[in-house]
């Protein structure tokens, strides 16, 4: 591959190659504040490759290939780029990552303990936690939970929040233009702006911490709070983990362990602020 | 199916069970699945405990000792049933 960068984010190291400088160049900018990585082998490869022969220069597209692919994944257009590095980056922690359970959660710390928060996408917890990460929370990732499969803890992986649609208004109202990536718009997701998490986040993302709540939200409902069981809760982290089934008996005895310490609630929200005003009371109670 | 088939448990360490809440999770070891199950699978692992195999009648004398399971001519082609499917998950064993 012509360019290439090699980033950290938390424990995992990904090694990034394309045949255009304009991805690299943005993930960069980007990244320019991450720890640099150890050295060493990376723990992923993920290439951005022309789709086609000429795909190179006559309306370009890329095809996301790396150590772990899916095999009818549609070229993407090279205008969204830094979403099809980004993409990429989770398929190889999604299929290939063994070292931890991974949930399918963000999660944000405050007083040394963690909130969890796990739901499909659209369910709000990539703003919400975004928008927590603002607000004196640390932001510890928009996507994946790393749940230590020893000692139980969550470590961080703080990579861009990926935003969408309605929510990047609402979070670039926030942050400065420095921590915003460019608008992606008219992605098969619809439109897409990512942000670097603030430097205190990033500085810290090796630093994991006991995981305090779980909460389930759901956005476009009036307020409401449920307690949820711990057989649901199980049930529910199953389907939220993508290596729950490879990793076996670790992740039974990991993921049983923080059903059974861990309380949930499913929480449905109208608003972003009032959703910030559930989990503020919510942590309070419980402190 | 049927009430003159004889069960024993799975070999020991086979299984790992924990319970969460009033769920039972059980790791079958040689398949890598977790079962999520609930009464009566624990009741019925619990019943079977000693290892040794038990008919189907044997199951239902000793689970009517702490549970009410009605008539023994509907009990028994339930609790059958329910030994069938569990040893077809791997949880128990069916001996000659």
């Amino acid at each position: 591959m012509k360019h290439r960068v090699t980033l950290r984010i938390g424990p995992a190291t990904f090694r990034i190659g394309s045949a255009w400088s304009g991805p690299i160049g943005e993930l960069r900018r980007l990244y320019a504040d991450y720890p640099a990585p150890s050295g060493g082998l990376a723990d992923f490869t993920v290439r951005l490759e022309p789709a086609g022969l000429l795909r190179r220069w006559l309306r370009p597209s890329i095809f996301i290939t790396g150590d772990h692919g899916l095999a009818d994944a549609a070229p993407m257009s090279l205008a969204h780029s830094l979403l099809a590095a980004e993409m990429g980056m989770n398929l190889q922690m999604a299929l290939g990552w063994r070292r931890h359970l991974l949930l399918h959660a963000s999660s944000v710390e405050k007083d040394g303990r963690v909130l969890l928060m796990s739901g499909e996408s659209g369910s709000g917890k990539s703003t919400l936690a975004a928008q927590l990460g603002e607000r004196g929370w640390r932001l510890m990732g928009d996507e994946f939970a790393l749940i230590d499969l020893a000692a139980g803890a969550v470590l961080p992986f703080p990579r861009l929040v990926s935003l969408k649609n309605r929510a990047i208004d609402v979070i670039a109202a926030d942050v400065p233009a420095a921590r915003m990536g460019p608008l992606l718009e008219g992605t098969a997701k619809g439109d897409i702006r990512h942000m670097r998490p603030r430097a205190d986040a990033v500085a810290r993302m090796d630093e994991g911490a006991p995981p305090a709540l779980l909460l389930f939200p759901r956005f476009g409902h009036a307020s409401a709070i449920r307690p949820m069981g711990q057989g649901e809760t199980f049930m529910r982290l199953t389907q939220a983990s993508t290596n729950y089934v490879a990793l076996g008996e670790a992740a039974f005895a990991a993921l049983g362990r923080f059903v059974d310490e861990v309380p949930a609630m499913a929480m449905d929200f109208p608003s972003g602020d009032e959703a910030i005003a559930m989990v503020e009371r919510l942590w309070e109670e419980r402190a | 199916m049927t009430v003159d088939q004889r069960y024993c448990r799975e070999r020991e360490g086979n299984i790992l069970s924990r319970t969460l809440g009033d769920i039972g999770l059980l790791y079958h070891r040689p398949s890598g699945q977790t079962h999520i199950v609930i009464s009566p699978v624990p009741e019925i692992l619990e019943a079977m405990e000693d290892d040794s195999p038990v008919s189907v009648g044997d199951l239902l004398q000793r689970l009517s000792r702490r549970f009410d399971l009605g008539p023994q001519e509907t009990a028994l082609p339930k609790i059958a049933a329910h030994l069938a499917d569990m040893a077809a998950l791997g949880l128990i064993r069916a001996v000659a």
